[in-house]
């Protein structure tokens, strides 16, 4: 009865590690995460922008697959799984 | 033919793919878009295992601020162009390797005539736009992209197979905005040597490459880990694109 949210990369410092939900199953992607963020200002805003929405670089894997950003408003998150968050990281 | 003089520089890896594999890494030619923290391991590597021909390719000029990370550079060349400054590294590591180092910053006119007959491309850029742009050109050669990133602790690597496996739009689709990124010299040591090994397994047509895997490092907590990753069947950039019918390293 659990969903399993892993934050990567600075969205993990800033967040935490894995984090294992119970009884969330059903609820929307973007709010269990939005809802999961919110604890922490700053890894709040690292990955919503000002609306709430996700920012537009940042990666959301559902199951290993990555779900466009619009589709996280509609899918709901079921038993078992597993969401990744991270930002791409760019420097060289 | 390998001369004495090479049997004998790479006698403890010939024990690992044989001459074969060796004379394989000579015929092959490899381009490296960028000389900084990951271009540095990444062309150190490339030119010791013998690759034969290794295309370099920079705008920039050695600033003490690289330092930190960018190896290939040293204190007293500040102020060199990078590309004089790794060619002249890059040759005396290895005097048996052809050197092409290209100063010129790598842009939509420019890409597809630098990267040239090359095997693979190997993106050690700091930024999207211009990664976007090795992929396109890897999607259009249908020749592997070996993609690598860092910040901080952090990195990320993956290879792509064009037609086979995702490519950077695929999983990055937007590229995170621009930034004066934090880094430590560390970090692009671990990613650029995953990079250079994927390249020498895909020439050697040895082992499991890090296809449909994005590899994540997080050095602060010592832990590699990987995330599954699938084509996107409407990417804009590789949508509709076919396997290569020979798949696996180019025949010379």
């Amino acid at each position: 009865m659990t969903v399993k949210v892993r934050f990567f990369a600075r969205f993990r410092e800033l967040l935490g590690t894995d984090i294992l939900l119970e009884k969330k199953s059903g609820m929307v992607l973007a709010t269990l995460v939005r809802e999961l963020a919110e604890k922490k200002m700053d890894g709040y805003e690292a990955i919503f922008d000002e609306k709430g929405n996700f920012r537009e670089f940042v990666i959301v894997m559902r199951n290993g697959k990555r779900l466009e950003l619009s589709e996280t408003m509609t899918v709901k998150v079921a038993d078992g799984d597993e969401i990744a968050v991270f930002p791409p990281v760019a420097g060289g | 033919m390998l001369s004495e003089r090479e049997r004998e520089r790479y006698k403890r890896q010939v024990m690992l793919f044989g001459e074969d594999g060796q004379e394989q890494l000579k015929k092959a030619e490899i381009f490296i878009a960028g000389a900084g923290g990951l271009g540095s391991p990444i062309a150190i590597y490339l030119a010791v295992a013998g690759v034969g021909t290794i295309t370099i390719a920079d705008m920039d000029v050695v600033d003490q601020s690289n330092l930190n990370r960018q190896i290939l550079h040293y204190d007293r060349d500040i102020g060199k162009k990078k590309t004089v400054s790794a060619e002249e590294k890059l040759t005396a590591l290895n005097p048996d390797i052809t050197i092409r180092a290209i100063d010129c910053r790598i842009d939509e006119t420019n890409a597809a005539d630098l990267v040239g007959n090359a095997d693979g491309i190997v993106d050690a850029m700091d930024n999207y736009p211009t990664r976007y742009l090795l992929n396109d050109t890897a999607l259009a050669k249908k020749i592997p992209l070996f993609h690598g990133a860092i910040r901080g602790f952090y990195g990320q690597a993956t290879t792509i197979i064009p037609g086979t496996t995702p490519c950077l739009k695929c999983i990055f689709p937007n590229a995170p905005p621009k930034e004066v990124f934090p880094v430590v010299g560390v970090t692009a040591g671990v990613i650029g040597t995953v990079q250079a090994t994927e390249v020498l397994k895909y020439l050697l047509k040895s082992g499991d490459l890090l296809t449909n895997r994005l590899f994540i490092w997080d050095g602060l907590l010592a832990r590699g880990e990987e995330i599954y990753a699938e084509r996107i069947s409407c990417c804009p950039a590789c949508g509709g694109l076919n396997p290569e019918t020979t798949p696996g390293g180019k025949k010379k």
